[in-house]
């Protein structure tokens, strides 16, 4: 089998995910790593990354997909995924209420 | 040409290439020495991490979160070659200062680990305590200096070179001189990144030179009618960073007496045009990568050595044995063998390479007084005791001592290799050597060994950095995360049949996250596998490389079995993994030197 593409150590942003790979006719879902990653030097983009586990694939070969983010965009990028978190968490503090009444 | 340091450091690109622009090399000591005479609150908090990074080249590594104040000490030992004398007082180093807040449940309070690089490392140094501790070693001939950063690493060989009874070239005279040379050596003090360096004069390949940035291997050269014994010249091997390379031939031969001035070139070679903008890609193996062999060898004879370099000899690799998983001989130095000058030398198993310090004493006293003059660090984590006469060999293997770190042991307690692991490692994802002990021996109670097998390797590593070299073993473990009956989990990949010998391979890998209670019911299934399926006394590196890829998914699955796992929770969170209370808002740390927490601001 091939190995990870991506290392996974303490500093990487998520070693278990969950995530899913979709396709014309096929869809797996294997757990995943995902990373944030910038340039040691002057770094001028953000790299985020992301590889399912290859064992448990057999619709597209071993592999990790990058994207290259201004910093612009991953603030863009982080800004939405804060706003989507709040409403998560005020989805969750309604449940509560809801509970509590 | 010799192109000097200055000129390459005209970029300083990253950040590291600036903190070793400003202060680096033997000058760090007298900063070490400063902060050691004010305590550890004396390092500015903003240039901790500058001061971190530059006091690896004395040896010295931070700890990691929640164990802050606290330093890894790391002694190198050319070729893991020690004087009983030396021993003692790395003991009594470890007795007295690698002491902390928490004992180990396995290795109790204080102890020495033996590294995969014939070196040695401390854990819980305070920095008020290092002048003592570097007076110590020096005052016995041992030192850390240039044992971590960017520079020339410990060099790696056969500890016995001299004393074996099968070797080609007795490699220790050129250690030495190349460790008197490369040592506090201005030229090299400060390369690109690390640079390792393995001499291997024996028939067995003990120096492990696939694996290091420079490797010096036996080989002979017909040069008309004379036949000179040398070596071949290998460059750009290294496993890290999930890049595994085995060294590449530059199609160079080399006479012993010529050994310093090939190594001076091809380092100089490194610290001219390794990659300074990137520390990832900054590794010799990357350079060899974007070069070739043939463009290394034509820049080190144009630019660096002044004589007209022979072209490659005939090796001897297939004769290598070590680490090999040849099913006919052993893969490392443990049990008993016989001296060039009819004495012995002992090699005992050291599980995960970690003696208690009073051990690390005993065992010193004890070659002591059998007259040894040499003890050896393997790159296997084991120690060898030299010059054990014939008469005295019986009474030697009876010593009490031996039933704890054999020269017979068990198998499955013979070919462990474990990382530090989360321990004290703030890389590391998995606890790592207190789990491999007792994978050891659960395996060794619950697991018939195939019939032959006298050294199975496992090397269990924390996280793809590679410290326990998990691409080349029978089975490979490196640290991941899985998830568990709801909650995520300590797990391993698993990787099967690498090793190195005349045909190195990197092992497969064949089971992502695999939960770390599941490991071992994992490999009783695949060793009942192999006994099964193999053809006669099949080594199981050959089984392996026997079977595709489905095949070897096939052979065995993961299972709960009476092995307990108390380390499955996520010890990367904890302040230290064997604390009672290990969270970390429970860490005392940073502390003094007595490990009495600092007053802080909060």
């Amino acid at each position: 089998m091939a190995d990870r593409i991506l290392k996974a150590n303490a500093f990487t942003t998520f070693d278990l995910l969950e995530g899913s790979v979709e396709g014309h006719g096929f869809t797996e879902k294997a757990p995943a790593v995902l990373n944030v990653r910038t340039a040691r030097r002057d770094p001028d983009d953000v790299t985020l990354e992301l590889e399912l586990d290859n064992v448990d694939l057999d619709s597209v070969p071993p592999h990790a997909d990058r994207v290259t983010l201004s910093s612009a965009e991953a603030r863009t990028l982080a800004t939405e995924l804060r706003e989507a978190a709040d409403r998560i968490d005020e989805t969750n503090r309604a449940g509560d209420d809801g509970e509590r009444v | 040409m010799v192109i000097g340091a200055a000129h390459v450091l005209s970029h300083m690109p990253t950040k590291v290439e600036r903190w070793k622009d400003e202060a680096y090399g033997m000058e760090i000591r007298d900063h070490l020495e400063r902060f050691a005479s004010e305590g550890f609150q004396s390092i500015p908090e903003d240039e901790r991490d500058a001061w971190f990074e530059r006091f690896k080249w004395w040896g010295l590594y931070h700890q990691r979160k929640g164990q802050e104040s606290y330093f890894m000490l790391r002694v190198g030992t050319p070729m893991g070659r020690m004087t009983p004398e030396q021993l003692r007082t790395v003991g009594e180093v470890a007795r007295e200062y690698a002491t902390g807040p928490v004992d180990n449940p396995e290795f109790g309070e204080a102890y020495a680990d033996f590294t995969t690089r014939q070196s040695i490392q401390l854990h819980w140094i305070d920095i008020e305590d290092v002048p003592a501790v570097f007076d110590e070693l020096e005052s016995v001939g041992l030192s850390t200096m240039q044992a971590c950063g960017d520079s020339w690493r410990n060099i790696v060989g056969s500890p016995v070179a001299g004393r074996d009874a099968d070797e080609h070239v007795d490699v220790w005279p050129i250690v030495q001189n190349l460790h008197d040379r490369f040592k506090g050596n201005d030229l090299y003090t400060n390369l690109p990144r690390k640079w390792k360096v393995a001499v291997t004069g024996d028939y067995r390949g003990a120096g492990q030179g696939d694996i290091n940035d420079l490797a010096f291997e036996p080989a002979v050269k017909e040069v008309g009618d004379e036949s000179a014994e040398g070596f071949n010249v290998r460059v750009g091997g290294g496993l890290a960073r999930k890049e595994p390379r085995f060294a590449r031939d530059i199609d160079v031969f080399c006479r012993p007496e010529n050994v310093p001035a090939v190594a001076a070139g091809l380092s100089g070679l490194f610290r001219d045009y390794g990659d300074r903008e990137d520390r990832f890609n900054a590794r010799m193996k990357f350079l060899v990568d974007e070069w070739g062999p043939e463009k290394v060898r034509s820049v080190l004879q144009e630019e660096y050595v002044d004589y007209e370099l022979p072209t490659a000899g005939e090796d001897l690799r297939d004769e290598y044995d070590y680490n090999a998983g040849r099913a006919d001989a052993p893969g490392d130095y443990v049990g008993v063998y016989e001296q060039r000058d009819g004495q012995h030398f002992v090699g005992l198993s050291v599980l995960v390479g970690r003696m208690a310090a009073e051990d690390v004493i005993e065992l010193a006293d004890l070659a002591d007084a059998y007259g040894s003059e040499m003890i050896g660090l393997t790159q296997r984590q084991n120690v060898i005791v030299g010059d054990i006469a014939d008469e005295d060999l019986s009474a030697f293997l009876e010593e009490p001592l031996l039933e704890e770190y054999s020269p017979d042991p068990h198998p499955f307690m013979r070919g462990s290799i474990a990382c530090t692991g989360t321990e004290y490692c703030s890389l590391s994802i998995v606890e790592t050597k207190n789990r491999m002990v007792r994978y050891a021996r659960w395996l060794r109670d619950n697991v018939a060994v195939p019939e032959g097998v006298e050294d199975f390797h496992i090397h269990l590593s924390g996280c793809t950095a590679s410290c326990a070299q998990p691409q080349i073993a029978d089975i490979s473990l490196r640290g991941m995360k899985t998830r568990k009956d709801g909650d995520a989990v300590e797990a391993f990949d698993v990787g099967l049949g690498g090793g190195l010998g005349e045909n190195p391979r990197f092992a497969d890998w064949i089971e992502m996250r695999v939960p770390a209670d599941e490991v071992p019911g994992y490999i009783a299934n695949l060793l009942e596998t192999y006994e099964a399926e193999r053809e006669d006394s099949e080594s199981f590196r050959s089984f392996v490389a026997g079977r595709d890829e489905s095949e070897l998914a096939d052979l065995a699955d993961p299972e709960e079995t009476s092995y307990e796992d108390p380390y499955l929770a996520n010890t990367k969170m904890t302040w230290y993994p064997y604390a009672e209370d290990d969270a970390m808002s429970a860490s005392p740390a940073p502390t003094d030197s007595n490990d009495e927490p600092l007053a802080t601001d909060d």
